[in-house]
């Protein structure tokens, strides 16, 4: 299993060389216009290289390769869970540090809100890929490329109907209850991608 | 255990493709060719002995394993190349190195330095500048640089050309000098096989239609060429298929030393193992 996850970390070589660039290049841009967009970004960025990575092994037919070597099919789907997982605490990592120096050279205070972004993307991320994982095992790469599109759109469509039927959103619990909600969504989401991507997978033929 | 793969009765059927009851074995220390034309059913055996389909019935075994059961076990000592190159495009070899020390338990990277460099691939290049020859080698190399017992080979010398496959060819032979070791490789370039098998597997529309060892093929068989009339003297146990054109008859016969001798006015030549394969695929039985 160590073996695969470093295969996709050998391949995102490069990948990540130009993200460091693009990087650097939004952090020059959004950061003195104070906007927080850039953290966003960034953990994204991250998060969405684990599709890269299965768009390669698709090109590369590595799967079926990858079954004649000792590697199960449970192992094969954890590891890009655990790929996943890499990604977006680099670019949560990552993500804090632009914050941190973006401050301290623009000579603000590093704010509660920065933090805040940086926690709430972290955690939409990893709901973003725990949906799109198991849609990529049924439908492969490039079908799944355009769920993602419409996966945006549906809570998108979700608060707009909130507010074409003017139900209140609660504005004023405490905060805390919602990270705590969040958090537990996430997870129970994760659990249960897995399952299903791990369902999927053991019934592939290739 | 003298076998290194038992296939027993393998069914599997897609909608408009089934593999009837497969069964054969690959000896230990011998190498044994599985031909067939394309779509005959040669990549969905080798599939269905590596587990990448699930099969609807039979047995297989590995070095006297069960492949289901054992599965992670066997495939520690076995060696696989898979039609094409299946390295990412922007590995180097150092990398392919680094990932299979930590997949396979006996992963030996000094082999796969020697394998490279006797292959001559470059270290410092990515696998996208490799030729196909040299993806083909590379592929080669690390299916045996982690010192399996048995290589499962599927089409690994088709588009090389005859300098390389020779190459491939003598480390085929080399490998299998250990008696332990055995090779199935599966090709339509049935010169190949002609070169190194000891054994001949024929598969055609999912059913296995001969299967013996090479030398009693080549040494026995042979094809007998006669008009209309000398062909309908002919016993129907006599021959195994026969083919018509417009010069007449070219039958496939089993043993071509009694039947010289039977009816020596005809004539009657030693055949190739593809001319094998087209009576069997080709002629009327």
């Amino acid at each position: 299993m160590k073996g695969l996850i470093l295969k996709d970390l050998l391949n995102l070589k490069g990948t990540f060389k130009t993200l460091g660039v693009m990087l650097l290049l939004f952090a020059v841009v959004f950061i003195p216009a104070g906007n927080n967009f850039v953290f966003g970004i960034i953990i994204f960025m991250f998060a969405m290289m684990v599709i890269t990575t299965i768009s390669y092994d698709d090109l590369a037919r590595w799967d079926s390769y990858a079954l004649t070597m000792p590697v199960t099919r449970k192992e094969i789907v954890l590891s890009k869970y655990l790929v996943l997982g890499i990604l977006n605490i680099t670019g949560a990592i990552l993500s804090l540090c632009v914050g941190f120096i973006g401050t301290m050279v623009m000579g603000r205070s590093f704010s509660m809100e920065i933090l805040a972004i940086i926690g709430v993307v972290f955690l939409i991320a990893i709901v973003f890929g725990s949906v799109m994982l198991p849609l990529i095992y049924k439908f492969g790469a490039e079908k799944a490329r355009l769920m993602l599109i419409l996966c945006a759109l549906i809570p998108t469509g979700f608060l707009l109907l909130l507010e074409q039927l003017q139900i209140p959103i609660p504005t004023d619990a405490n905060p805390w209850l919602y990270l705590l909600i969040l958090v537990a969504f996430t997870l129970a989401g994760l659990i249960l991608s897995y399952g299903l991507s791990l369902k999927i997978y053991e019934k592939k033929e290739f | 255990m003298n076998n290194a793969l038992e296939i027993r009765n393998l069914n599997k059927s897609y909608g408009d493709f089934q593999l009837k009851d497969v069964s054969f074995s690959v000896p230990k220390g011998s190498i044994v060719g599985f031909i067939g034309e394309n779509g005959a059913g040669k990549t969905t055996t080798l599939k269905a002995i590596l587990n990448l389909i699930h099969r609807d019935s039979g047995t297989v075994e590995i070095m006297g394993m069960d492949t289901v059961a054992e599965d992670k076990k066997i495939k520690e000592n076995i060696g696989v190349v898979l039609d094409g190159c299946n390295f990412h495009d922007n590995l180097k070899t150092a990398d392919i190195s680094k990932m299979m020390g930590s997949i396979y338990k006996n992963w030996n990277p000094v082999m796969y330095k020697r394998y490279l460099a006797k292959f001559k691939l470059p270290d410092n290049k990515i696998i996208k500048s490799f030729s196909t020859g040299m993806k083909m080698k590379l592929q080669i190399g690390v299916a045996l640089s982690h010192e399996p017992q048995f290589l499962i080979l599927d089409e690994a010398t088709s588009g090389l050309d005859p300098i390389v496959r020779e190459e491939i060819l003598d480390v085929f032979m080399d490998f299998i000098q250990d008696e332990e070791h055995s090779i199935l490789i599966s090709s339509h370039i049935t010169s190949d096989l002609d070169k190194i098998a000891d054994y001949i597997v024929l598969i055609h529309q999912g059913e296995i239609l001969l299967d013996d060892d090479k030398e009693s093929l080549i040494n026995g068989m042979g094809s007998l060429k006669c008009g209309t009339e000398d062909f309908n003297k002919l016993d129907k146990d006599e021959y195994i298929r026969y083919r018509n054109n417009a010069f007449g008859y070219e039958v496939l016969v089993k043993d071509k030393g009694k039947m010289q001798k039977k009816y020596p006015e005809v004539i009657v030549d030693g055949v190739s193992i593809e001319e094998i394969m087209l009576f069997y695929i080709k002629g009327v039985k």
